[in-house]
């Protein structure tokens, strides 16, 4: 449970990152809407998912992961695709 | 509430060459990179072809299902003469398109483009779209190099004056590869001088050259915009204040619902498009019935005749609205 926690608070500072704006004191949440409460446009989602390659040392299309960038509209919906991502790059790393 | 989206393309490479689709990669590359990011031209091509995979419009049309989408507008851009990858030829791609119009039945409508430098070639082939076909309208970009009042283009008009069919007209902004300069909606103006019946839809015009957009729809009895890549505007304005803005300036027997797809497939779904429009406070909500039923599907159904019974004037449609 600690380490999940600890992952979404990495994911939610990724998201916050790519805010601007605005957007910028909007208290970010699972449920907060990546358009429609911080502004992020396809730009700012793809900035997200580059930004979580980085951190997490990984390259998403080496691990066959096709991310579906316009089904990401909650930031709920970023931790879920950060926790597939992760537990496929263990599967290949163990594998 | 039937909705028409009048401005779409088929989501394939086998229409929109690579260097087109690499030209826009590169200025999101260059937003990302200025964030220090580590990105490539070939990572963002490999995400954004990843949304090019839709060669029979079936990816379309269970979008547009699902946004409650009745018909949507094809429209073959004509890049065959000014960009050298394109991996048809027009004539292939026209062929594929009748292809997608018989494989969904009452989905799709198609405007064929034809760069007018293909001469009679180009003019035969569009010609045999109208009557062999069934396409309905004709697209022109001029962003290829050339004015949409190019002479060379006056046969195209004749034709749609004869058959009473419309043609829409890129504006605005597009892939670096192209030429920006014939890209002004003024220069649709001698065209549409000359041909009085002929339609000419101004795409992008609630984003791009907004002001000469309306006020060329406002004095010009047979000019129309569509408000295709409004969703660029959503990123920093989620309300579609461009879209509320366009639709309260009194030309709303003008305006045209679009969306541009497939170009903004990285940012949503067609049903995530039509949300801030139609939601309580979206930037149709103000409209009345009869207006939102205008610019949703009555102007595009009046200028396709689909529909409705004999075509209305142009004057007799703004009689219509007073």
């Amino acid at each position: 449970m600690e380490i999940a926690a600890e992952l979404d608070e990495k994911i939610i500072n990724i998201v916050s990152q790519g805010v601007s704006g605005r957007f910028k004191k909007t208290k970010i949440t699972p449920e907060t809407h990546l358009q429609k409460e911080l502004g992020l446009d396809s730009i700012g989602i793809l900035a997200m998912v580059f930004r979580f390659e980085e951190l997490f040392s990984i390259d998403i299309a080496q691990l066959g992961v096709d991310i579906n960038v316009a089904k990401l509209k909650t930031v709920s919906d970023v931790i879920q695709a950060a926790r597939d991502i992760l537990n496929k790059a263990l599967l290949a790393k163990q594998a | 509430m039937k909705i028409i989206d009048c401005h779409c393309h088929i989501a394939s490479e086998e229409h929109t060459p690579r260097s087109f689709l690499e030209g826009s990669v590169k200025n999101m590359v260059a937003a990302l990179s200025a964030q220090g990011l580590p990105v490539s031209v070939k990572k963002l091509m490999t995400i954004f072809q990843s949304k090019m995979r839709d060669p029979f419009g079936d990816a379309l049309v269970t979008e547009m299902g699902e946004a409650g989408i009745s018909k949507s507008v094809l429209l073959i851009a004509d890049f065959t003469y000014a960009l050298k990858d394109c991996i048809l030829t027009i004539e292939e791609s026209f062929a594929r398109h009748r292809e997608v119009l018989l494989r969904h039945p009452g989905k799709f409508e198609v405007f064929g483009g034809v760069d007018p430098r293909w001469g009679k070639d180009g003019l035969a082939l569009f010609e045999r779209s109208l009557v062999e076909f069934g396409f309905r309208g004709f697209k022109v970009y001029p962003p290829c190099g050339f004015s949409p009042s190019d002479p060379a283009l006056f046969p195209f008009y004749e034709l749609c004056a004869h058959h009473q069919l419309p043609v829409l007209v890129h504006i605005g902004p597009t892939a670096p590869v192209l030429d920006f300069t014939v890209s002004s909606p003024f220069l649709i103006d001698e065209a549409a001088r000359r041909f009085p019946s002929v339609n000419f839809i101004l795409a992008h015009g609630a984003v791009s050259f907004v002001e000469e957009c309306v006020m060329l729809c406002r004095f010009r009895p047979n000019i129309y915009l569509d408000i295709s890549g409004y969703q660029s505007t959503l990123g920093y304005d989620p309300t579609a204040t461009a879209v509320k803005k366009i639709v309260s300036l009194g030309i709303n027997h003008k305006v045209l619902f679009g969306t541009d797809f497939p170009v903004f497939r990285l940012q949503g779904e067609q049903k995530d498009f039509l949300m801030p429009l139609m939601s309580e406070n979206g930037a149709l909500a103000e409209l009345s019935d009869k207006e939102q039923s205008l610019v949703l599907h009555q102007n595009v159904e009046r200028l396709l005749e689909i529909g409705v019974g004999a075509p209305a004037t142009q004057y007799a449609i703004a009689l219509d609205m007073q």
